[in-house]
């Protein structure tokens, strides 16, 4: 199957005028395909979030796409679209829900009018057209009473309505991916598990590719067809969910499993990762998980491993596990 | 509603209803001076703030010069409100040389004095009508809501439902209209209101000084210069209009502070 998203050596970096030029985000590839969920994983500051505004060119100004990035999206190299031309992908074809639901949407506007301005910003529909629509798109969202829902301001809904507003909102206009970084994040935890399922629900329905944000893996579980684990600007292994379960490859993930508490183990403690996640601006040479890393040996401070993939299409960038370059 | 608030409804009831009906109700037809009745004379059943020098009736004065110097105070805040939210909201929603020129104008006007610039417009225009005034207090005092809603703008801007509704393909024109002018708008409408009271002073400052709408036509500001020289004989020619412009200061501002209560609920 043709991918419907394919990102080549995406690289976004934040110039300082007086400093180093921050590189947050370093050769990141992925693909998606149609009706695919593939999970981005990663923790604060790894350069999740920033991949996913890059698909819709909604970087801050200050941030620089490299200069060999590609963002192919059914065919169209988004990186080289005008300001115009990538606005009418957005929200129609690529559609984006952030994570925190209180903020992202209006306060001074109605829930109903929010979806309909969705709706009619890509088609071009009656006011009442759209409203019929926005009721019906609030009801396959989950909302209890979507014809009273319509007329609801944004302060009137709890936290996990208001995710599903988004969730209406970003459907309006049938997009073929969803980009939802971190979702569920400012949400409770049964609300999470709630908005998860609907996600999943949605896109097995509608046949749409998600690419979700987290850095929550428990999030991950069961849900992704496909992980990719980023560390400090790149992605440091990439597997299908099970596998990646089954037998993580690369220390910083082994270490992501071991820091999860579990309800089947023995009272073990649990095993953080040493030391923190260094800043964009000096991240280490070589490995750029060797400071942190256990098994770290003399060549990991001097060479960057690419990654190497099993048979199977499980990579990770690791000298010691994956034997990188050997 | 606080107390305050009822408070400063009552107030504009009264204000309003002087300068409506007032004039009507006034026992002297306006202008005309009462020449059996005399100069200076103290408040009466027949005139009820008293007369002034050229025995006009103070109160027909007042409710007459409530008119002129209200209405010159709102129309005054209506321009420098529609002129400062359009001007701030292209200031803050726009990039570049525009946005730059724009915020630099403000900073320019906002750095002259205000009532040196009125001179020399006033000065330059000759003589002035109620509306022409109106005109030139609007067109000083925008700066200072455009700066207002230029900082909210920038704000507003980087607010996650503007980003959401960019990340959905909303184009900068709509962003900026449907999102973010609705949250700046509320602000603004406080600075107004808050601002008609400087209006009101400044526009009795200006016919204190000789300024302002020219006499005969009865101003507030008008009133208090022409009273100060009958202080001693006649202090109710003072107290009348000093009285009517710190009524109606108060109610401006008590209704800005409820009316910033309401829409900027952020700051209970």
């Amino acid at each position: 199957m043709t991918p419907l998203l394919e990102i080549d050596q995406l690289s976004i970096s934040f110039p300082h005028r007086d400093g180093p030029t921050a590189l947050a985000v370093d050769g990141v590839s992925l693909t998606i395909s149609p009706g695919e969920l593939v999970a981005l994983v990663g923790e604060s500051g790894c350069g999740k979030s920033h991949t996913g505004l890059a698909m819709l060119r909604l970087l801050p100004a200050a941030a620089e796409l490299g200069e060999n990035s590609v963002i192919r999206f059914d065919g169209t190299d988004l990186a080289r679209l005008s300001d115009a031309e990538v606005r009418r992908y957005r929200g129609a074809r690529i559609a984006m829900v952030f994570q925190d639901p209180m903020a992202s949407l209006n306060p001074v506007m109605r829930v109903g009018d929010q979806i309909s301005e969705a709706i009619r910003a890509h088609a071009a529909v009656t006011s009442a057209v759209a409203r019929a629509r926005a009721v019906e798109l609030l009801a396959e969202v989950g909302l209890a009473d979507p014809r009273s829902a319509v007329d609801a301001w944004p302060h009137q809904l709890s936290g996990g309505m208001r995710q599903r507003v988004m969730l209406a909102i970003a459907l309006a206009a049938e997009p073929d991916l969803l980009v939802a970084d971190e979702p569920t994040t400012a949400l409770d935890v049964t609300v999470q598990a709630q908005i998860l399922e609907l996600i999943d629900a949605l896109r097995q329905r509608r046949r749409m590719a998600v690419l979700l944000i987290t850095h929550d893996l428990g999030v991950v579980a069961g849900r992704a067809d496909r992980v990719m684990v980023m560390y400090a600007g790149r992605i440091v292994e990439s597997a299908t969910t099970a596998e990646l379960f089954a037998a993580p490859r690369h220390p910083y993930t082994r270490g992501l499993f071991a820091s999860i508490p579990r309800l089947d183990a023995d009272g073990s403690r649990l095993v953080p990762i040493t030391g923190t996640v260094p800043p964009p601006d000096r991240w280490p040479s070589g490995c750029r998980f060797h400071p942190r890393c256990p098994l770290a040996e003399s060549r990991c401070g001097t060479e960057a491993p690419g990654l190497v993939a099993t048979p199977t299409g499980h990579a990770a960038a690791c000298w010691i596990t994956a034997g990188s370059g050997s | 509603m606080t107390r305050a608030t009822r408070c400063a409804v009552v107030l504009l009831a009264l204000l309003l209803g002087l300068a409506l009906i007032g004039p009507w109700l006034a026992p002297d037809p306006l202008d005309q001076p009462d020449l059996l009745g005399g100069a200076l004379l103290a408040p009466s059943a027949a005139h009820w703030l008293g007369t002034d020098q050229f025995s006009r009736d103070v109160f027909a004065r007042l409710a007459a010069g409530a008119r002129i110097s209200l209405g010159i105070a709102g129309g005054a805040i209506a321009i420098a409100t529609l002129l400062g939210t359009a001007i701030g909201l292209l200031a803050g929603g726009a990039r570049g040389r525009v946005a730059d020129g724009l915020r630099r104008l403000i900073d320019l006007i906002l750095g002259l004095p205000r009532l040196v610039v009125l001179l020399v417009l006033i000065a330059g225009l000759g003589t002035l009508t109620p509306a022409t005034l109106a005109l030139v207090l609007g067109a000083t005092g925008w700066p200072a809501i455009a700066r207002l809603v230029r900082g909210e703008t920038l704000r507003l801007r980087e607010t996650g439902y503007v980003e959401a509704a960019r990340a959905l393909g909303a184009s900068p024109r709509r962003t900026l209209w449907q999102h973010i002018l609705p949250g700046a708008a509320a602000p603004a409408l406080v600075a107004a209101a808050l601002g008609v009271a400087d209006v009101i002073l400044l526009e009795a400052g200006l016919s204190f000084i000789g300024l302002g709408i020219q006499p005969p036509a009865p101003t507030w500001g008008g009133m208090i210069l022409e009273a100060r020289d009958h202080i001693a004989a006649a202090p109710w020619l003072l107290l009348a209009p000093g009285t009517a412009l710190v009524a109606a200061t108060i109610t401006a501002t008590l209704l800005g502070d409820g009316l910033r209560r309401r829409l900027l609920p952020e700051l209970r």
